[in-house]
């Protein structure tokens, strides 16, 4: 579960996010979209702890991100816009890595790690090197290494840049599955097919402020508003 | 020819707009980088020309002899030119981006070549030339050259000898990457390795400088005759010797004997670049597709057998964390040519002084000249501790790289990854500057009749030393950290390591003095039998172990700080 109180950050004068204030529950798939530069990456990357907020509070599985950052970041996992990976380790040593900062058992790692390699069809290409990977396989091997612990919540960037339609579907399989076993995902996309498809609720944020959140029934009521289409919500709220 | 110079030209813009960049904040970095730059400056200055002066009147060894010395610290200058100058040049010339971009464009591999050189020539020899020429203008001005004998030599010697380094660096390059395609890569880098520590090792051999000194007293005072007829030959082949022959020449007023050195130098610079260009032009693009196949052979599947004592699959007795950290620096670190050779060439290098200067042998029972010559391997102690800080310490947070998020969103404290990281700089520094040590103070136990006091002293004065260093470089490297650089060399030669390497150097020469009493009072007690009482040495050490401590702490804070920073 998220819950973001009144959150604000800003960057000097620039204030990239405004006084947000959201709740993701548990099993729930939440889409966060909005324009470049309107501050999806920086609320995300908040969520994650890798910025910290300027004011307001951040609570994850009832953790707070400030005062309680490792334990909030025991139970997340996340998943950034450009997966940028350790050039040097193999994907299978990356996921090693990763399962090591989470401190899991050796025992368990390797089994986890042997099914993440088959439900994600990386077996052919996981023992070289990350610096030889094309976007969607780095993206591949992001996406395992955020599940290999369990995280009860998954911050997810722009998840299917650079993905082929194969992985693209494995992945969103994997997401509604997730969801689906109480997993809380906090999701920001360009896509707004893909986000009308999954996501149970749907924040829209422009300048650093929401101007949209609601469930999918509420996002009908407002596509006959504007003409029928999400398309026209989107750029109408963004204006 | 209209080509180069359009790029060269968007090249200098974008230099232009990087360096003077006008924001408040950059103005107060650029401000304070000038005046540590500045101070440095002067303190080189300084310390040339104090040196000049204390050699030629105190210890009044003669101008040929100090020549000799020049061209010995000449010979070192150029080997560290060259060799930088390899290894950048194998980042610059082979994994640049911006090469694999003009490759698409219709643009010749020669002026590919000529681009590269050029930045890296600029990018690696800023430093040493800032260095070199302050210590020239110190020692200029002891003996009253007017202004234009600087930019003379400025011009005429200085550029020209490091450009020549910088040229056979880039032939040796590609004379590297030609014959890997047909030997393999780490079969020609030994190759090399072995010949450069062959050729360290006779030079240092057929120059023993002790050996000098002792045939300097031998033929006094007809010093400047006697000793022209000492020289090894093949001597006068080296740049080296050309730069110390002119500046002898200049001092001894015979300027027409001068100039040909001079002219050789620059004719020699010249016909370097020419053959460099020759070579580029027929190899460069060869060298560069085997530059790609030497890294795609990194790229093949790899697969650890039980004999791989490092594999992530395996556990240890250490913690999960600590064993996952110090994996993945391990594999980051010798999976990188970059860093692995440039050890390589740290440890040949390190291994060489170890040699040479635990076969000294000491016999001038003068207290000034050992007590001179101890602190000079002291401080070439401390030097070289701080190089193998800057080089492999400083960047430790910058290679995170863009894949740092991975450790900043996970459930780890950033005190236990600065932990891990200072640890690892800590033990590779401290170990290698330890054996320096050692090495340096077991000819003057011989000489105190093996009274092992300077060598536990050494130890001590070392390992504060190594502490507070390795602190310095980590924490300023997290200050200064940039995380879009993938470059450890660019990283290690940025304008904050350039700071926190004149840092380290203040800090060396606090510790000198600190140490110059004591020592001096010690050589008294061995030389002309005053008392030594040991408590002497007591205070300064513990005020040495107290300075260092508040210094690591301190940059130990400053790194902590920002990697708590926003990512």
């Amino acid at each position: 579960m998220i819950e973001l109180k009144n959150v604000t950050k800003k960057f000097a004068d620039f204030t990239a996010v405004d006084g947000i204030s959201l709740t993701v529950e548990r099993g729930e798939l939440f889409g966060f979209l909005g324009p470049n530069g309107a501050g999806k990456t920086t609320t995300i990357k908040m969520i994650a702890g890798l910025f910290s907020p300027t004011s307001g509070k951040i609570i994850i599985n009832g953790f707070d991100t400030v005062t309680q950052p490792i334990e909030a970041k025991q139970t997340i996992s996340y998943v950034p816009d450009q997966p940028f990976l350790y050039d040097k380790l193999t994907g299978k040593e990356f996921l090693y890595f990763v399962g090591g900062l989470y401190k899991m058992e050796k025992a368990k790692l390797h089994g986890k790690i042997s099914s993440l390699i088959e439900h994600f069809e990386i077996g052919s290409w996981v023992d070289k090197r990350t610096e030889d990977y094309s976007q969607g396989m780095r993206q591949r091997i992001t996406i395992a290494a955020a599940l290999l612990h369990d995280p009860r919540t998954i911050i997810i960037d722009e998840p299917m840049v650079g993905l082929d339609p194969r992985s693209s579907k494995i992945v969103r399989d994997t997401l509604k599955d997730l969801a689906s076993r109480g997993i809380s995902i906090f999701m920001s996309t360009h896509s707004l097919t893909f986000a009308e498809e999954l996501c149970d609720r749907i924040g829209i944020i422009n300048n650093g402020r929401m101007v949209f959140c609601d469930g999918r029934e509420q996002l009908k009521a407002y596509k006959q508003k504007y003409n029928g289409g999400f398309e026209s919500v989107f750029l109408e709220l963004t204006k | 020819m209209a080509l180069l110079v359009h790029i060269l030209r968007y090249k200098f813009i974008s230099f232009l707009k990087t360096t003077f960049d006008l924001r408040p904040i950059s103005v107060i970095r650029g401000v304070g980088s000038l005046l540590v730059f500045g101070s440095f400056a002067y303190g080189a200055y300084v310390l040339s020309h104090a040196v000049t002066k204390f050699v030629l009147e105190q210890t009044r060894i003669g101008l040929f002899l100090y020549h000799r010395f020049i061209s010995m610290m000449m010979f070192v200058f150029f080997i560290a030119v060259n060799l930088g100058n390899i290894i950048v040049s194998y980042a610059t010339l082979y994994k640049s981006t911006e090469v694999n971009y003009l490759l698409t464009k219709p643009v010749s591999y020669t002026h590919i070549f000529v681009l590269k050189f050029l930045d890296n020539f600029l990018y690696s020899s800023t430093t040493l030339f800032l260095i070199g020429f302050t210590v020239l203008l110190g020692y200029g001005t002891y003996f009253g050259y007017p202004w234009y004998f600087f930019v003379g030599v400025l011009l005429f010697v200085l550029v020209p000898f490091m450009f020549l380094a910088a040229c056979l660096a880039v032939i040796v390059l590609m004379a590297i990457m030609k014959t890997a395609s047909r030997f393999g890569f780490r079969r020609v880098m030994t190759g090399i390795f072995l010949l450069y520590f062959g050729f360290i090792f006779v030079f240092f051999r057929v120059t023993n400088p002790i050996q000098l000194v002792e045939d300097v007293n031998r033929y006094y005072p007809n010093v400047d005759q006697y000793l022209s007829e000492l020289g090894p030959g093949f001597l006068r082949f080296l740049p080296n010797q050309w730069v110390s022959e002119f500046l002898f020449y200049i001092a001894s007023n015979d300027v027409q004997r001068a100039l040909p050195f001079a002219g050789i130098l620059l004719g020699v610079a010249a016909a370097a670049f020419v053959v460099c260009l020759l070579i580029a032009h027929r190899f460069f693009y060869r060298s560069w597709i085997v530059a790609l196949e030497v890294q795609a052979q990194g790229s093949l599947p790899y697969h650890p057998t039980r004999l791989n004592l490092i594999d992530f699959r395996k556990g240890g007795f250490l913690s999960t964390h600590l064993d996952s950290l110090l994996k993945k620096e391990f594999f980051t670190f010798f999976r990188e040519p970059s860093q692995w050779i440039h050890l390589m060439v740290m440890v040949v290098l390190t291994s060489l002084f170890v040699v040479s200067v635990g076969n000294l042998n000491l016999r001038l029972r003068v207290t000034d000249i050992q007590l001179m010559t101890y602190l000079v391997l002291y401080a070439f102690g401390g030097f070289l501790t701080s190089s193998l800080a800057l080089r492999f310490v400083f960047p430790l947070l910058s290679l995170e790289g863009n894949a740092f998020w991975c450790l900043k969103s996970a459930p780890i404290d950033s005190g236990k990854i600065y932990l891990t990281k200072f640890l690892i700089g800590l033990v590779v520094v401290l170990t290698l500057a330890e054996i320096v040590s050692v090495a340096t103070n077991i000819p003057f136990v011989r000489l105190s009749a093996r009274r092992p006091l300077l060598l536990w002293f050494g130890i001590f004065s070392t390992f504060w030393m190594s502490f507070a260093v390795v602190a310095l470089n980590l924490g300023l490297g997290g200050y200064f950290s940039n995380f879009t650089e993938k470059n450890p060399i660019r990283v290690a030669s940025s304008q904050g390591a350039t700071l926190t390497f004149l840092f380290t150097l203040v800090f060396l020469v606090a510790l000198v003095v600190i140490v110059i009493v004591p020592l001096s009072q010690y050589f008294q007690s061995i030389f002309i039998f005053r008392n030594f009482d040991l408590r002497s040495i007591v205070l300064p050490g513990t005020i040495l172990a107290m300075f260092s401590m508040v210094l690591a702490v301190f940059s130990s804070a400053v790194g902590l700080r920002s990697l708590r920073r926003d990512f």
